[in-house]
Formats: structure tokens, C-alpha cells, sequence
């Protein structure tokens, strides 16, 4: 553990660090579903149930698509950089994940 | 209706608010308030709850992402482990006993919360020496601590061990449905020997992707109930929004203490489940 060492700094990069650009990502994401559900939740007080539903719906699909495009984003991010390590971890966990979405569904339930 | 609805939203704040700071997905409150208080059918909990995990995930995260405390490099590095254990998870279920599996992973629980305990007044680890292939992949990380008040640089060791915990923490998630983040901190905290907060953001990081596949199976079957999930989740956005922003300014040793509890009495739940 050590405190403040200017020495230890990485170099600068030419782009903006990844956790910015994966924050402002996440950000949107996450806005556009709670706005989506709120607004769902308002049509429902409202009394028209049929479309609250598909609002609700709408939103949480946005949820649910927003840690996938992060892991996409944070793939493409490394690419630019030609991490190229990074860049395969990532493809690793993309490639996880769409084999237990189609096995999970392939199952039926 | 609209009483059960508002009932939802504040108990999901709560949950997103508990959830946020310690780098846990929130199901612990989210499901057993769903099936025992709204007396809702498992499923609908358990597919409630794992959409949540995704909400306490993405609204914690631009805080701490901002404030440097996510280490996305061990993020990432980690999630190969959670992802391709969650996908063994689903692949070997039915060939294995789970009485067992929950026997095993709650005796890991147990220590890791006996480890913690012992290690609860450690502010910052010390002396940690980065290994090979961690200082090759350059997982070390530096973030500004608002409760220190000062800059915090930190190197990360137990790269392997890591991945491999991890790799049972996503087999844990895909078989038993459980565990989106009470493995993943102690993880981090005890064998990567990562700062505390460092470690709960970073896995609060990780759940969201743990719990994407997951999500969209339920989704795909039917089990998310919009009028159940939308409250759910738009409660625990707002509470994990809420609950970064106080993690950051709370001393380590005081969210150790909030962790402490939770992860004994996961241990315990998870011991009785493979005994009864």
C-alpha cells in the first residue's frame, strides 16, 4: 500500500479512461429504464393496465440488454486500445453468456 | 394494487440502497419479502430478483465508476471466471448433489465470514506484493477514498486463486441460483487482497453481467411479472443510486460490519438447506 506516487502513474491516454465511457454507458441505460418503468407505473395508476404493461416491459428489457452492451463496449474499447488480452477476456465472457442464454432456453422451463 | 405497488418500491429501495454498498445483488431481502409477505410464487420472486441484481449493478456503478472505485481490469478479468462457471452451473445441474453443494459452499461462506471477522478493523490492507501474471495484466488500481480523504494506490495478488474462486462462485450462481456477490467480495477482499471498498464496487460491477444470462432466460419463459419486477426494479435503482453515493463516504471497517452478518447468516441458511 502505498500513497500518492506520481512516478506509479500510467501514461496518458489519447480517449477518455474506460470507466468514464462505461460509466456515461451504464448511465443511459439505466435511465432510460427507470423513466420507461416510471411511466409505466404512472399509465397503470391511470388505469390502462394493457399498455403500463408494455411500457414496464419495454424498460426492463433496456435493463436487461444494458450489462450485456457493457461488456460488448468494454471489448471494443480494448480493441482500440490493442489490448488485445483484455480484448479476448472479454470475448470469453460474451461467448459465456450467449451459450447459457440459448442452453437456458433450449431447456424450456 | 396500488398499495402492494408502493410497498414493493420502498422495500426494493431498501434492499437497493443495503445491496449497492456491499457489492450483493439484494436477493437475500427481495425474495424472501416477495414470496413470504406478498405470498408470490418463487418463481416470480426469483426472476424479480435476479432483474434487480442487474438494477443494483447498473445504478451503483456510474458512481463508483466515476469515483474510480471499479476495478475494471479485475472486473473483467474475474467476470471469465463467473460467466464460464455459471454456464458449468447450468450444464452439469441434475448430475450433481445439491444437499451437498449447499453444505460445501456454506461451510466456504462460513470461513470466509470467521476470516473477515478477524480482519475487521483493517482499514487498508498492507504489505501486499503484486504476483507475475497481476502486475502482466496490470490489474493494480488507484482511487481517491472521500472518507480518508487522500489517494489510495493499491497493487492485487492471488490472480489465479481468484479466477478459480470465481469459477465456483458462478457454478454457485448457475446451480443453486444464489450468491451474486457473497462470494465475490470475500474473494477479492481476502485472497486478491484488494481495499474493501475497491472490492464490494467491483463486484457490485460484476453481478450485473453474472446475472444478464440468467435474466434473460426468465424473461424468456415468462417468470418476470412486469407489475412485480417494474417496482422491484425501479426501487432498487433508486436505492443503489442513494447507496453509492453513502458507500464512498463510510469508513471500511464500518461496511465490513454490515457485511459481517450477512454473509453468517447466508453461511447458516445455506448449511440448514443441505441438511433438512
Amino acid at each position: 500500500m502505498t500513497i500518492h506516487d506520481p512516478e506509479l502513474q500510467p501514461p496518458p491516454s489519447p480517449h477518455e479512461p474506460i470507466e468514464l465511457s462505461l460509466a456515461r454507458l451504464l448511465r443511459i441505460g439505466s435511465l432510460i429504464a427507470a423513466v420507461l418503468i416510471a411511466a409505466g407505473i404512472g399509465v397503470m395508476l391511470l388505469g390502462n393496465e394493457a399498455v403500463a404493461t408494455r411500457l414496464i416491459t419495454a424498460g426492463l428489457l433496456a435493463l436487461l440488454a444494458t450489462p450485456i452492451m457493457r461488456v460488448i463496449t468494454a471489448g471494443l474499447i480494448f480493441v482500440r486500445e490493442k489490448d488485445w488480452r483484455f480484448a479476448c477476456f472479454c470475448l470469453v465472457v460474451i461467448c459465456a453468456l450467449a451459450a447459457g442464454i440459448l442452453l437456458g432456453q433450449g431447456h424450456g422451463g | 394494487m396500488l398499495l402492494q405497488t408502493l410497498e414493493i418500491f420502498l422495500i426494493a429501495i431498501t434492499a437497493g440502497v443495503f445491496g449497492s454498498m456491499l457489492g450483493l445483488g439484494g436477493g437475500i431481502i427481495i425474495v424472501p419479502v416477495l414470496t413470504l409477505l406478498f405470498d408470490l410464487p418463487m418463481r416470480t420472486a426469483v426472476a424479480a430478483s435476479t432483474v434487480s441484481i442487474i438494477a443494483t449493478s447498473t445504478g451503483a456503478a456510474v458512481a463508483f465508476l466515476q469515483d474510480r472505485l471499479t476495478n475494471t481490469r479485475v472486473a473483467i478479468w474475474l467476470e471469465m471466471g463467473t460467466a464460464t462457471g455459471a454456464l458449468s452451473g447450468a450444464l452439469i445441474a441434475g448430475y450433481l448433489n445439491q444437499r451437498f453443494l449447499y453444505i460445501l459452499f456454506g461451510l466456504l461462506l462460513a470461513y470466509s465470514g470467521y476470516n473477515m471477522f478477524k480482519t475487521r478493523k483493517n482499514e487498508l490492507p498492507e504489505g501486499v506484493l503484486p504476483d507475475r501474471l497481476s502486475q502482466k495484466l496490470q490489474l493494480q488500481g488507484s482511487y481517491t477514498d472521500r472518507q480518508l480523504g487522500k489517494r489510495i494506490d493499491y497493487q492485487v495478488t492471488g490472480t489465479i486463486p481468484g479466477l478459480i474462486v470465481m469459477y465456483f462462485s458462478g457454478i454457485a450462481a448457475g446451480l443453486l441460483g444464489i450468491g451474486a456477490g457473497i462470494f465475490k467480495v470475500p474473494a477479492m477482499d481476502q485472497i486478491m487482497r484488494i481495499p474493501f471498498k475497491a472490492s464490494t464496487a467491483t463486484s457490485n460491477f460484476m453481478i450485473g453481467v453474472t446475472a444478464a444470462s440468467g435474466a434473460v432466460v426468465y424473461f424468456a419463459r415468462g417468470d418476470v411479472k412486469p407489475m412485480i419486477a417494474g417496482p422491484v426494479v425501479l426501487g432498487v435503482l433508486l436505492g443503489a443510486i442513494l447507496g453509492a453515493k453513502l458507500m464512498v463516504r463510510l469508513k471500511t471497517s464500518t461496511i465490513r460490519k454490515l457485511f459481517i452478518p450477512i454473509i453468517i447468516y447466508t453461511a447458516f441458511e445455506m448449511i440448514y438447506r443441505g441438511l433438512k
